[in-house]
């Protein structure tokens, strides 16, 4: 096989596309995402990818052995709250689970914010008489009169899609798989999602809420998916097509319709596994991701090699409970606007001018202050080569924006433009110490890597804020997430509740056939996507008895086969929970809750391109005046991002410019360009705070 | 007074700003992170301030209200007690309501930070403790007719120095405690999130120095009097009472009258509480910093949720009271329920007079706080004793200008910021069958703007044994008020069905209930207050109601 591999990334303003050809070169393009079908920008792209390498579009997908891709359609159905008409069959007495949120409210000081609209209004929650008890007994056997009278309500409802969420489906499914199956007899093109399919785990809010999200979005990713694949199809391709799942492994289209609620952070799951891909290339293991797009700022950690997963985590206030990449989103990105807040401070964000108006120097109508406008005001950018020359930027238009920002503070406006710069390196570095002391780490000890078509102008300046020395930035930092989706593996993930109600920890045996159980069925779903190498790893959630957040403990080390194996499985928790919280209590009673499994299956590694022979160092191709923190000024050599030699080296102050990013170099800064695709900094020890 | 240094710049303000949020902020959640018991790691019951050196709040994280307006205290009572013996690398402790405290369960940890010789700011972290001794578990007896019936009590101690506490202390605190384990290794997250704070803010002061960072402090309490003043001043002048009742003090007095009297003039207020009954033998009477507390709770609520809760947005506020009345009880007085009760009933009282002033800010009633807990054995798990702290069928919140009332969110003193743990995982953990957890219809308060729902549970023991259930709280008599024309919600209606079909209400304040297996404990929680008279509901929203089942007629 020696075909192009393509990576798609729809983001809000543009759709990336990375190629990787048979010769292991790197080709990006982009063109404007469609939101009302993305599919349509995605074709547009493929079509700026295939002119950039001077083929024909069918030519280029005939030869194309595999495309990934990343989506953010489930994540927009959430957000703007345009889902598919979803009903509930649940337990009767139970029926307002979703919606009693765990008594929890965002917002403490708002009582007068009013409550969102659950997902499933409660007249299409329909209770049906069934219940089991928490050790698999029948309590309520499931009652056909009262199902057959859910399932005629919901034909008059004519809903697109059904949860179906029982109490403890988790430790026996037979009555949600009976009351599924009737639907579909009953209601044929129904979407159906069982909770106990989606989350088979202890905790009803959380799978009745992940099932909820599932039903709601399913529709929507599914005949989204189809219509990609039409297209790509009208277009010559005839291939694998993947998706980028939350947990940053991808599955074919079929699984990601499927389990549409994983796909909801299948957008910034792309750099996270870029960030991956370059720590097995030798960048480090221990990385801060830093993305930083036009509205937000995603988060992650890498630490040992291995991306944090996490399973807290709400989009659109909806809880998703599925395994998931531990990403922090923050209201900090190039568009964000500059305002004096209501207590009259200066205030940057989480308001954003977005794609449309977009920043005042855009010249489209925007007037309100953004961090661009700052950069550009501050010299930073060039007016004349943003996004490769495609886009002019308006000078003029950012001055008057910040000269009126600044007039309320007493300020001109290139100080209004500085502060807010610096305010957003101080934002962005906030949301960084609090991502790092949630894990328990010292973002000292980590590389920052910033990538997103606006990290590079505050990778340095956050980096000093946190006392990190270490910072790269990689020279396709734009198309960076679509990159990563190349660089990642088939993955299932497959979880089952043990929580037992005698033993905290069930015995050797039972636990073995419990895994074993669990990797059979892992194993055979990935088998029938994929006919290559397949690998496991288990892990379990435990916790203390009186405890009620459980962490994950990795079981991979254990000896699985000599007797003592629930004692060195308990041993193993002790010793993850003296990691994250510097004690273990031995005497104290460890609960097992879940028993959990990741099938990966390898796919082949992308070609590494020939290192470049040894060039001469590029030179400036041109000097601009910049504006330095201090208040001074300094005359900054401006390179060619994509010219620099191998193991050139450049001291700051400087500029680095590519066609879809800009690295800004502060004084004391000591970069080289590493010959593997990174600009790698060094950054003086400051006084972090 | 010393001379007020100048101002810094606008940018510099602001990024001092951000970074006193961001400390509280991650204190928070390095505390989040390392306690041990529920009550702190799932419901979330503490709270985090910086107060400078004059023991005024600059930064608090937004956890639990009821606790944030009454931190200055605390730091207020080491600052008297210590004075300049207070050392740079001591920690501070206390609970007592009567020095700096709220009620008992409370311990409250404060360390202070020293830069250029001065002490320059206090890091405060106040936790709700599982127990603290005293005759009942978990600290809320209703029998208690004084404070040392209700468990230990720590004036503002020197709990350690060099950064280190004293080991023997912890002993003593935690000997005093049913669970020690539970009671000291939440005393050390809580030390170590005040330590974490302390770092942080020695960075920042060895960067801007001492001087900056007051100049900084004084500007963020002004603009935060400021923005609290302008808003204020949109408000009808006059002056207003509202009048709010607990139903009883568990000792045969009932209708116990908590009444404010609140005069507006211009961008300032008076709360005057000085007309409230006297103080009553039980443990619903507040002490002095959590009435403070509730009249500064009441009035964050009235404000935008944006106002910083800091001192400055606090100056507005000018409140009179009389010792010896049940917000504000002589020393001695059992006050453990306080937080809960009288707390909602001094917001309750406040809001109904602003309600006037600013009807479009004000909201109906939250709910009222009925605790029960279990005590028993289960066969599952021979040999040991469970209890089990009902946190389930909570009560709803009140309807608004903006709109209908939350659901099952609690109280005012909480807001939607406490949770109640998952069914499944209860029935695994206890010998509780939860046969319905769902809304109850009927229970909010009609309005232009409805209150939001209580929540039902039919929960059937199935204990080993017989066992034993205490109950503490209020609101099974007094629904949650409706406001401005709005209706009052039903109350609370609490039961108990015996195995053989005989059944009784459950009181609000009732110790030592005898269990069966079999037995039914029917619990109906009251839901919120109406917002505006019912005639003006939209008639759509009826319909709506009645279709989705929130309503039955």
């Amino acid at each position: 096989m020696s075909g192009y591999r393509i990576g798609i990334d729809v983001g809000g303003t543009f759709t990336d596309v990375v190629c990787i050809g048979p010769d292991g070169r790197t080709t990006l393009a982009k063109a404007a995402s469609t939101p009302a079908d993305q599919s349509e920008g995605v074709v547009a792209a493929l079509g700026v990818l295939a002119a950039a390498l001077g083929l024909p579009l069918p030519d280029l997908l005939a030869r194309t052995e595999r495309i990934v891709h990343g989506t953010t359609v489930a994540t927009n159905a959430l957000l703007e709250r345009k889902g598919a008409r979803v009903a509930m069959l649940t337990t009767a007495g139970h029926r307002d689970v979703i919606e009693m949120r765990e008594g929890l409210k965002p917002e403490r000081y708002d009582l007068r914010l009013p409550p969102p609209p659950p997902l499933v209004p409660r007249r299409l929650r329909l209770p049906v008489r069934e219940r089991l008890r928490v050790d698999g007994r029948v309590e309520v056997p499931l009652d056909e009169a009262s199902l057959a009278e859910a399932i005629a309500a919901l034909a008059a409802a004519e809903v697109e899609a059904v949860a179906i969420c029982f109490l403890h489906s988790w430790r026996d499914p037979a009555h949600e798989r009976r009351a599924g199956a009737a639907v579909a007899r009953a209601l044929p093109g129904v979407y159906v999602t069982l909770s106990a399919e989606v989350l088979p785990q202890i905790k009803e809010f959380e799978r009745f809420s992940t099932a909820a999200v599932n039903a709601y979005v399913g529709p929507v990713v599914a005949r989204y998916l189809s219509r990609l694949r039409a297209r790509l199809g009208e277009a010559g391709y005839a291939g694998p097509v993947f998706v980028i799942l939350s947990h940053g492994g991808v599955a074919p289209v079929e699984e990601a319709a499927r389990l549409a609620a994983g796909t909801a952070l299948s957008g910034p799951a792309g750099g996270v596994a870029a960030a991956l891909a370059l720590a097995r290339r030798g960048l480090g293991q221990d990385l801060v991701t830093f993305d930083v797009g036009g509205t937000s700022t995603d988060i992650a950690l890498v630490t040992a090699g291995e991306a944090a997963l996490g399973r807290g985590r709400t989009v659109g206030g909806e809880r998703i409970a599925l395994e998931s990449l531990d990403i922090i989103t923050l209201g900090a990105g190039g568009g964000s606007i500059a305002h004096l807040g209501p207590g009259g401070t200066l205030r940057v964000g989480p308001r954003s001018a977005g794609a449309a108006p977009g920043p005042a120097c855009y010249g489209q109508g925007g007037s309100e202050p953004t961090v661009t406008d700052a950069n550009l005001l501050l010299g930073y950018l060039d007016p004349g080569n943003f996004l490769g020359g495609r886009r002019r930027l308006d000078l003029a238009a950012a001055e008057r924006a910040f000269a009126a920002l600044g007039a309320r503070l007493g300020l001109d406006a290139t100080q209004a433009a500085a502060g807010t710069h610096r305010l957003a390196n101080v934002h962005m570095a906030d949301g960084i110490r609090l991502a790092t002391v949630r894990r328990g780490v010292d973002p000292r000890d980590y590389t920052l890597l910033g990538f997103g078509g606006a990290a590079g102008l505050h990778v340095s300046a956050v980096a000093r804020e946190l006392g990190i020395r270490r910072v790269a930035v990689p020279l396709f930092a734009a198309g960076l997430s679509a990159w990563g989706m190349l660089h990642t593996d088939l993955r299932y993930e497959v979880a089952r509740s043990a929580a037992d109600t005698a033993a905290g920890v069930p015995p050797d045996d039972a636990l073995r056939t419990a895994f074993a159980t669990l990797e059979a069925e892992g194993r055979a779903r990935v088998a029938a996507w994929f006919g290559g190498q397949v690998e496991t790893r288990r892990a379990a959630d435990m916790r203390y008895g009186e405890q009620v957040f459980e962490i994950a403990v990795p079981l991979d080390q254990l000896d699985w086969d000599s007797p003592g194996l629930a004692e060195r499985v308990r041993e193993a928790f002790h010793r993850r929970h003296e990691a994250l919280f510097t004690y273990a209590l031995r005497g104290e009673e460890v609960v097992l809750v879940n028993a959990r499994v990741a099938v990966v299956g390898r796919l082949p590694a992308m070609p590494v391109p020939e290192a470049p022979a040894a060039a001469a160092p590029a030179a400036p191709v041109a000097r601009r005046r910049i504006l330095l923190a201090d208040g001074g000024t300094a005359e900054a050599p401006v390179f060619d991002f994509a010219a620099l030699a191998p193991d050139q080296r450049l001291d700051g102050p400087a500029i680095v410019e590519s066609d879809t990013t800009t690295v800004l170099l502060l004084p004391g800064d000591a970069a080289r360009m590493d010959a593997r695709g990174w600009l790698e900094v060094e950054v003086p020890a400051a006084a972090a705070l | 007074m010393p001379p007020r240094p100048a101002a810094p710049d606008p940018v510099t303000l602001a990024v001092l700003d951000n970074r006193f949020r961001a400390i509280v902020e991650e204190m928070g959640e390095a505390m989040l992170r390392t306690t041990y018991s529920q009550i702190l790691n799932s419901s979330r019951d503490f709270s985090i301030a910086l107060c400078d050196a004059r023991c005024r709040l600059v930064a608090q994280a937004d956890h639990i209200p009821v606790h944030v307006g009454a931190m200055p205290f605390a730091a207020q009572a080491v600052v008297e007690a210590f004075g300049d013996a207070i050392a740079e690398g001591d920690i501070y402790l206390l609970n007592d309501p009567y020095h700096g405290g709220s009620h008992l369960p409370d311990l409250t940890a404060i360390v202070p930070v020293f830069a250029e010789g001065a002490l320059r700011f206090l890091c405060v972290v106040r936790a709700h403790h599982t127990d603290i001794g005293g005759a009942t578990h978990g600290g809320y007896n209703p029998a208690a007719t004084e404070i040392w019936q209700e468990g230990l009590r720590l004036p503002p101690i020197r709990l350690g120095e060099g950064r280190r506490p004293r080991e023997d202390l912890l002993r003593m605190i935690a000997a005093n405690t049913r669970l020690p384990r539970d009671v000291r290794g939440d005393l050390m997250a809580m030390i170590g999130a005040a330590h974490l704070g302390e770092r942080r803010l020695l960075a920042l002061l060895a960067r801007h120095g001492a001087g900056l960072l007051d100049a900084a402090v004084e500007a963020i309490l002004d603009l935060a009097e400021g923005h609290a003043r302008r808003i204020v001043a949109t408000w009808a002048d006059g002056t207003w009472r509202g009048e709010a009742f607990l139903d009883d003090d568990g000792f045969g007095g009932e209708d116990i009258a908590i009444r404010a009297t609140v005069t507006k003039r211009g961008d300032s207020l008076t709360v005057d509480l000085s007309e409230s009954d006297p103080q009553t033998p039980g443990f619903v009477n507040s002490s002095y910093p959590n009435m403070m507390s509730a009249v500064r709770m009441a009035f964050a609520f009235l404000l935008d949720p944006e106002v910083a809760k800091n001192d400055g947005a606090f100056r507005p506020l000018a409140v009179r009271a009389r010792e010896g009345t049940v917000v504000w009880a002589r020393e001695g007085a059992p006050v453990t329920m306080c937080t809960s009760h009288c707390s909602n009933e001094i917001v309750e009282a406040v809001v109904k007079a602003l309600a006037n002033a600013c009807p479009e800010r004000a909201m109906g009633g939250w709910g009222r706080r009925f605790r029960v807990a279990i005590k028993g054995r289960d066969a599952r798990r021979p040999g040991r004793e469970f209890v089990w702290h009902m946190f389930h069928a909570r009560p709803g919140g009140g309807g608004s200008a903006k709109g209908d009332g939350w659901s099952t969110v609690g109280e005012w003193h909480s807001a939607g910021g406490l949770k109640f743990g998952s069914v499944e995982m209860a029935e695994a953990r206890f010998p509780l069958f939860f046969r319905r957890h769902e809304f109850r219809p009927d229970s909010a308060g009609d309005g232009q703007h409805r209150g939001g729902l209580g929540g039902e549970l039919e929960l059937v023991i199935e204990t080993d044994g017989p066992a034993v259930a205490n109950t503490a709280g209020d609101g099974a008599r007094h629904g949650s008020a409706g406001i401005l024309g709005g209706r009052d919600s039903v109350p609370h209606d609490y039961r108990l069905r015996r195995a053989d079909g005989s059944e009784r209400a459950l009181r609000t304040k009732e110790v030592g209930i005898p269990l069966a297996p079999g037995d039914v404990l029917h619990v109906r929680a009251a839901g919120g207050g109406g917002w505006g008279p019912p005639e003006k509901r939209d008639p759509a929203a009826r319909a709506a109601d009645l279709a989705e089942g929130y309503v039955t007629r």
